[in-house]
């Protein structure tokens, strides 16, 4: 059983943790989805097989990747498609792709794969069953790809340069889980040991389709060079990730999911507080904190964006990196709660992006005190969505004041507050963000503004008396039942709601976007927009066969050139 | 054709809003109907019922908390009717609700099983002279008697629930009435235009590279 430990320092204060600028410079850290996933099959020695590959001369085919735990198998099921470059799009509204894929909760038979084939490759027009788990899909870089394809052809290695540039050879472009399209529900695999903590079954995925992306740029390098075609040098499939594009449908999640939000923030922030409240730091401590900061400006450094906001930030983040060498030259970060100095100083000293990198850092030597936290991300309070109607109407507008009172007396109706509107489109049924006042979308306006509705609900209980259970409010007021449900699920999960306008003129959806996908452990965030951003994912980590004999869990920080 | 349990839940939400309920009524309506489901009850039949019954009608909710529940027009709404009896279940120790001209009372089933869960006490609800108790374990009664309407619901805490039945993990809705909430639900999504598609979603740009 684990240890409770001692935090002499507090967590950070929601109203400090929760907004959006903070949430939008998240970095990955020891508690991330991928990082826990890998730790895992490396710990409990997961076997994995390739037991089918069958791709024709154009790439076209399928194949079986499967992962073996101590209790079961799950598999990969891919689908290679040869995709006219006019129906390349990364957009949720396409309707086709270079690869399809499922994640088979265990190990498929024919009959399995021949069903599947006729449905996984239409994606939300095909229907799959609860013996899967998630579905997705990927499209090609196309200047990374042909390059490689190429390159491997002619008997040499693709241009390292090239590869660095992009980062990956497919990107995902969306990771179907939880009952979408007729899969399995969260529940059949909540109480798995393997899953239990969020997104495994989608982290488990994308980490076996990154083997098959590797497999195929091999195959296809072959089919065309014949004898003279050589396979990818390993260091060089090692750098490649798999990219991700993701879009606005992303960005309500984390509002639609208070209490999963709340524990996913609050299990990092546990960390934090523990490891600021480390009275004397070991040498060793010390010395592997200082190792993994120099491994992560060499990841910083091949982080690049086109983006006017991202290169504002990175620029920051340089800058940042600077003082922090400065900082931890001149200090032992042994004595004196050394972490807690560090972290004071920084939240003083540095950006929203230092901060938060930081934050992340400085976890990574203390494993025994962080990990064990991963176990507490999953939402197992089923109780959290009923009102409690007893609950009087002073304790409502309490619990609302804690996480809005800053927005209680803004003015609402103007346009500058609430510029924006949240909705879902005939068309694809992806949530979008219109602006108000120039379409007419008002009438369709999802839930996504709970700092306006509590406002709406703060000034509505005024006129009743303070001692009222609210069940009476809720019968004459049941506008206001979706907000006072959100109020009690944060007294109850105090990290779970955004301390921001989400409908402001200037609200910017990619911080929603980056928050969740910091969670998942991605890098390289590159937005297209202020609502799309491209990421990799699994970049320097080990591939299946080599996940056993590698580091399973600092493979995200990369490894220093011309030393040991 | 089966349907995953959260599928029945998000098209059960938006539905209920394309009915124009409140989002938070649409929201208890979602977990009442996947509840209902995973008893082996067909929920999307039961709120499809009531949807038909109630769309775009007003005046069904009760008039007051205290006394009898009744409603203005007549009949009372069970999403509006359960989720106040929810809201009420420390109400339920101290005596029982009794409601009148319940349209689709087997709704009134998932809220009375959310009291009590919060209760820790079994729960039974009479209609047409027949019981059905719920306790924290889910639904205890195997048949659920089907009536459109019932003159005169009693909910009061139960002596004892016996066996919960078997969960289910997926739903299996009539066509018609899975096409019923679809197009409610149809009713929540904004027609898109090309401007639309371009500022609401993404960048212009290519991803051909």
């Amino acid at each position: 059983m684990e240890t409770v430990a001692q935090t002499t320092i507090p967590r950070r204060a929601p109203a400090t943790v929760m907004r959006l600028s903070r949430l939008g410079s998240l970095h990955q850290s020891r508690l991330s989805f991928m990082r826990i996933l890998t730790r895992r099959m490396a710990r409990e020695n997961w076997s994995f097989s390739r037991p089918v590959f069958e791709i024709d001369d154009k790439g076209v085919g399928h194949a079986v990747y499967s992962a073996t735990g101590p209790d079961r198998t799950y598999s990969l099921i891919a689908f290679a498609h040869d995709l006219p470059p006019d129906m390349r799009s990364d957009r949720v509204i396409a309707t086709a792709w270079d690869a399809t894929f499922t994640l088979f909760d265990g190990v498929p038979t024919q009959a399995d794969i021949d069903r599947l084939a006729k449905n996984v490759p239409y994606q939300e027009a095909g229907r799959v069953s609860e013996s899967e788990l998630s579905v997705s899909r990927a499209n090609r870089s196309v200047r990374l790809w042909e390059h490689f394809v190429d390159a491997l052809a002619a008997g040499h290695q693709p241009d390292v340069q090239k590869v660095a540039a992009v980062g990956y050879l497919m990107r995902t472009t969306a990771v179907y889980g939880s009952g979408k399209l007729g899969a399995a529900d969260r529940e059949k695999s909540a109480n798995r040991a393997e899953t239990l903590v969020p997104f495994q079954i989608e982290m488990l995925s994308v980490f076996l389709t990154r083997a098959f992306v590797r497999d195929l740029v091999n195959h296809m390098a072959k089919t065309k060079g014949g004898d003279a075609a050589v396979d990818l040098a390993p260091e060089i499939a090692l750098s490649l990730g798999i990219g991700n594009s993701t879009g606005l449908g992303m960005a309500p999640y984390i509002v639609n999911h208070p209490v999963l939000f709340n524990n996913w923030i609050v299990a990092r922030e546990e960390a934090i507080a523990r490891v600021r409240s480390v009275a004397t730091a070991t040498e060793k401590e010390t010395n592997l904190f200082r190792h993994v900061l120099r491994r992560s400006e060499t990841s910083i450094d091949r982080w690049t964006s086109e983006h006017p906001i991202q290169i504002g930030k990175l620029s920051d983040l340089q800058d940042d990196l600077v003082k922090i060498n400065a900082f931890v030259a001149a200090d032992d970060l042994i004595n004196d709660y050394p972490w807690n100095r560090l972290y004071t100083w920084a939240e003083k000293t540095l950006t929203e992006e230092g901060q938060e990198l930081i934050a992340s850092l400085m976890l990574e030597p203390y494993g025994d005190l962080v990990d064990g936290l991963a176990d507490c991300m999953a939402d197992f309070d089923t109780d959290a969505f009923r009102i409690d109607g007893a609950m009087t109407v002073k304790d409502v507008h309490a619990h609302l004041e804690q996480c809005f009172g800053w927005g209680f007396f803004k003015d609402w109706s103007a346009t500058e507050n609430c510029a924006r509107a949240w909705y879902v489109s005939e068309e694809k049924l992806e949530p979008r963000l219109a602006e108000r006042f120039e379409e007419p979308v008002a009438e369709f306006e999802q839930p996504l503004a709970p700092a306006r509705d509590a406002a709406h609900l703060h000034a509505a209980l005024q006129d009743w008396p303070s001692d009222t259970p609210v069940a009476e409010f809720l019968l004459k007021h049941p506008e206001h039942r979706h907000m006072v449900r959100r109020a009690q699920i944060n007294a109850r999960a105090p990290y779970g709601e955004i301390h921001d306008n989400t409908i402001s003129a200037d609200v910017l959806p990619i911080d929603m976007l980056r928050c969740k996908l910091a969670f998942f452990g991605a890098t390289r965030f590159d937005p297209r927009s202020d609502r799309w951003v491209r990421i990799s994912m699994y970049g320097g980590a080990p591939y299946p066969e080599d996940l056993a004999n590698s580091d399973a869990d600092r493979w995200v920080y990369p490894e220093l050139e011309g030393r040991s | 054709m089966t349907y995953a349990l959260n599928e029945v839940e998000a098209t059960a939400k938006k539905a209920t809003r394309g009915a124009a309920y409140t989002w938070g009524l649409a929201e208890e309506a979602a977990k009442a109907t996947r509840w209902l489901c995973a008893q082996g009850v067909d929920g999307c039949a039961v709120l499809a019922g009531l949807l038909r019954a109630t769309d775009r009608a007003t005046d069904m909710a009760p008039m007051s908390l205290d006394g009898d529940w009744a409603s203005e027009s007549g009949q009372l709404c069970a999403l509006i009717s359960g989720a106040s009896l929810s809201d009420c279940a420390y109400r339920l120790p101290t005596g029982a609700i009794r409601m009148h001209n319940v349209v689709a009372p087997q709704l009134l089933l998932p809220f009375a099983a959310a009291a009590a869960r919060h209760l820790g006490h079994p729960i039974a609800i009479t209609w047409s002279g027949n019981t059905v108790i719920v306790s924290e374990a889910g639904l205890c009664t195997a048949d659920i008697p089907a009536i459109d309407v019932a003159d005169l619901v009693t909910v009061k805490t139960a002596d004892a629930s016996g066996q919960a039945v078997a969960q289910s993990t997926r739903a299996a809705p009539l066509a018609t009435d899975w096409a019923y909430l679809n197009e409610l639900a149809a009713r929540t999504y904004a027609p898109a235009t090309e401007e639309s598609r371009l500022k609401g979603a993404g960048s212009g740009l290519s991803d051909n590279d």
